[in-house]
């Protein structure tokens, strides 16, 4: 049995009548030990997905799922107190601006002591000897003296060890990773990503890595799932998938990486934006800005099929050369620039 | 810590000089001289007023005369009543008292009141309890202190004749001064009964008072605690799965508390100005309802000492309000 076991998970907001769906129906799930990469543009819903996870959808947002089940329970179905005492033990979760993760008001000390308060128990020495040791394990040079230390006089990268401290204090089973690396710069990324997996190897943690950083996803992750616009595109092994792409839209995500792009002058760019809440396309979200789109694609809405052992939420998924099968020519359609 | 004292101290000094400049050239702004206004209709010979001039030192050039003032005012001599003759210190000293009673309950009232409707407003946003509070407060804010006070008399002590209308303390009970707070001394004694009296004296002015303050504190914390609670620490406190309580308690309001502070030690000037019409009202001995009196006799000795005082209890509390800011907010304790 699976970790995290997400069945149909839809997040919607706004009205009844006509809602909003950040995430659409998605499904997925994370064993120990695993990474799980989600990848997708800003807007796909990756974010609002974990927080759903994490309990941390507020009203009006409206999270239901077919089943939401970590470690064989309900998530859903739980009283909100058994849900708390699971969130923030088992499952722990990282986000992206560590500068804003951290209360401004309390040293670095009392906010990792807090989770451990909440979880563990135990007296103030022993809390405080076991966030020693988590400063050790996260690489904090002179742990003892960043102990008092206030959020403000820490760096980004240091913050972000920080707040990876507290998020493994209670030693999780399951560790969401939100963009953990957007915010720093391109030398500490890597150092954190080193850590994170590093962390997760150690506690043969389940590692939920939410980016939108292609090539980090491909080194870390052993899974990968590709949203756009709140649903799922492709899931799949990380290698196969990075072989062979079977959605048009990570196909184009691929070719956009530059170091796919060498000996052409322009980086290859997907024309377009995400659709938001009033855009959205009748039929395929991705239609106006897939290279393959035909009329079937403008009019009609793709479910996820199996396609090679491969869920691809595509009409005409593509083959190992790259080009769409099952249609007779690459109409051209929804090109648009 | 220290050096943060001492900056902050620092800085307290120019407005302590702007503040003496200021009530020092009230004196010479008055249309006459003020030994002529002491004079009043039936006028001064010349020789008696050559003579006073001298006693006021109002022949000496007036730069020597701020120096002469200042180094008064250091030394705690504010001057001579025109009215009374005694010393204008004396008197502030004797009144100050029901003044403090009277504004730290009015301040208590409006943290107390103000800050959970505030906390309570925000977390409700949109809601009808939203909607309620703080339609509440800003028709508290809107209303002016007179007529506020007023209807609170005509209700409570006219009509249900719950509390007292005016002064301190109920005629038959004498206390001797020993603090001046009229809580404390009829605690002190043996009176039966007197502190139910004092407390009950203290009910409708302590809420003419502190409405304002009140409100704006309720709507400061509201609108502070919204902007808390939308920052990324509060998802990060909940994701550590503590409770809804928790979060709001001590991670959003400790954050949104550092502009409150700030708005609560801008509304003890406030306090003082409406402690001069709810003294008026009330007929609460304090030294609002002093510099009244004062200002219709043009006793200006004593308006200036009152003034002067009020200015510097008001750069004190915020002083303490600043030095306050320091403990909430680790940044600012760190700025060098």
């Amino acid at each position: 049995m699976a970790l995290l076991e997400v069945k149909n998970l839809t997040v919607e907001f706004g009205s009844e009548d006509k809602p909003f769906r950040a995430v659409d129906s998605v499904s997925y799930s994370v064993d120990r030990g695993e990474v799980l990469g989600i990848v997708g543009e800003s807007g796909s819903g990756k974010s609002v997905s974990s927080l759903a996870i994490m309990g941390l959808i507020d009203f009006p947002g409206r999270v239901t799922a077919d089943s939401l089940t970590f470690d064989g329970q309900d998530l859903l179905k739980m009283p909100a107190k058994k849900r708390r005492a699971i969130t923030g033990k088992d499952i722990a979760m990282i986000f992206q601006d560590p500068m804003s993760a951290l209360n401004p008001c309390f040293t670095v000390e009392a906010q990792i002591m807090e989770a451990l308060k909440v979880h563990e128990g135990g007296n103030k020495k022993q809390r405080r000897e076991r966030t020693l040791d988590l400063l050790n394990q996260v690489g904090i040079p002179d742990p003892k003296s960043r102990m008092t230390a206030y959020p403000h006089q820490l760096s980004g990268g240091m913050s972000q060890r920080i707040v990876i401290a507290m998020a493994i204090a209670c030693q999780p089973r399951l560790l969401i990773a939100d963009e953990p690396t957007t915010a720093l710069d391109v030398t500490i990324q890597a150092q954190i990503i080193d850590l994170l997996l590093k962390l997760q190897d150690d506690s043969d943690m389940g590692l939920l890595l939410i980016t939108h950083d292609l090539a980090l996803v491909s080194e870390a992750a052993n899974r990968i799932q590709v949203m756009y616009a709140g649903q799922l595109f492709e899931s799949g092994p990380a290698d196969s998938i990075f072989a062979a792409p079977r959605h048009p839209y990570t196909q184009a995500l691929l070719e956009a990486l530059p170091e796919r792009s060498t000996g052409n002058d322009r980086l290859s760019t997907i024309p377009g934006v995400v659709p938001g809440q009033y855009d959205r396309p009748k039929g395929c979200l991705l239609a106006p800005r897939c290279r393959y789109a035909n009329d079937h694609c403008i009019q009609d809405r793709p479910e996820v099929t199996d396609f090679n052992g491969r869920d691809v939420r595509c009409f005409y998924p593509l083959n190992d050369q790259g080009q769409p099968t099952g249609q007779a020519t690459g109409q051209t359609a929804g090109e648009t620039v | 810590m220290l050096g943060f004292l001492l900056r902050r101290l620092g800085d307290v000094i120019p407005t302590f000089f702007g503040v003496t400049i200021l009530v020092f050239l009230m004196i010479h702004l008055i249309p006459s001289d003020p030994i002529q206004m002491m004079a009043g209709e039936r006028g001064v010979d010349p020789a008696r007023y050559a003579e006073l001039q001298k006693e006021f030192g109002f022949d000496k050039p007036l730069v020597v005369q701020y120096f002469n003032y200042l180094g008064g005012v250091l030394q705690g001599d504010l001057g001579k009543s025109f009215v009374t003759k005694r010393p204008v210190i004396e008197e502030f000293a004797t009144l100050f008292p029901a003044t403090i009673e009277l504004s730290v309950m009015g301040i208590l009232f409006a943290v107390i009141i103000g800050l959970p409707l505030g906390v309570i407003a925000a977390i409700n946003r949109g809601k009808w309890l939203d909607h309620l509070t703080m339609s509440l407060s800003l028709t508290g804010y809107s209303m002016p202190i007179f007529w506020w006070a007023l209807l609170l008399i005509m209700f409570f002590s006219t009509t249900l004749g719950w509390t007292p209308v005016s002064g301190r303390l109920s005629v038959f009970y004498y206390i001797e001064p020993t603090t001046g707070f009229m809580l404390i001394d009829t605690l002190l004694s043996d009176e039966k009964g007197a502190f139910t009296s004092a407390l009950s004296h203290l009910i409708l002015p302590t809420i003419a008072l502190g409405t304002i303050p009140m409100a704006v504190i309720a709507r400061m914390t509201r609108s502070s605690m919204l902007e808390v609670l939308g920052e990324e620490y509060i998802r990060v406190a909940r994701a550590k799965g503590l409770t809804p309580m928790r979060v709001i308690m001590v991670h959003a309001l400790r954050n949104a508390l550092i502009p409150v502070i700030t708005v609560i030690g801008l509304q003890v000037g406030v306090l003082f100005a409406g402690a001069i019409l709810t003294e008026t009202i009330f007929s609460w001995p304090g030294i609002g309802k002093w510099i009244v009196e004062a200002l219709n006799r043009r006793d200006y000795p004593t308006i200036q000492g009152g003034i002067l005082m009020i200015a510097f209890v008001v750069m004190g509390v915020n002083l303490f309000v600043d030095l306050m800011y320091g403990v909430i907010n680790p940044r600012i304790r760190h700025k060098r």
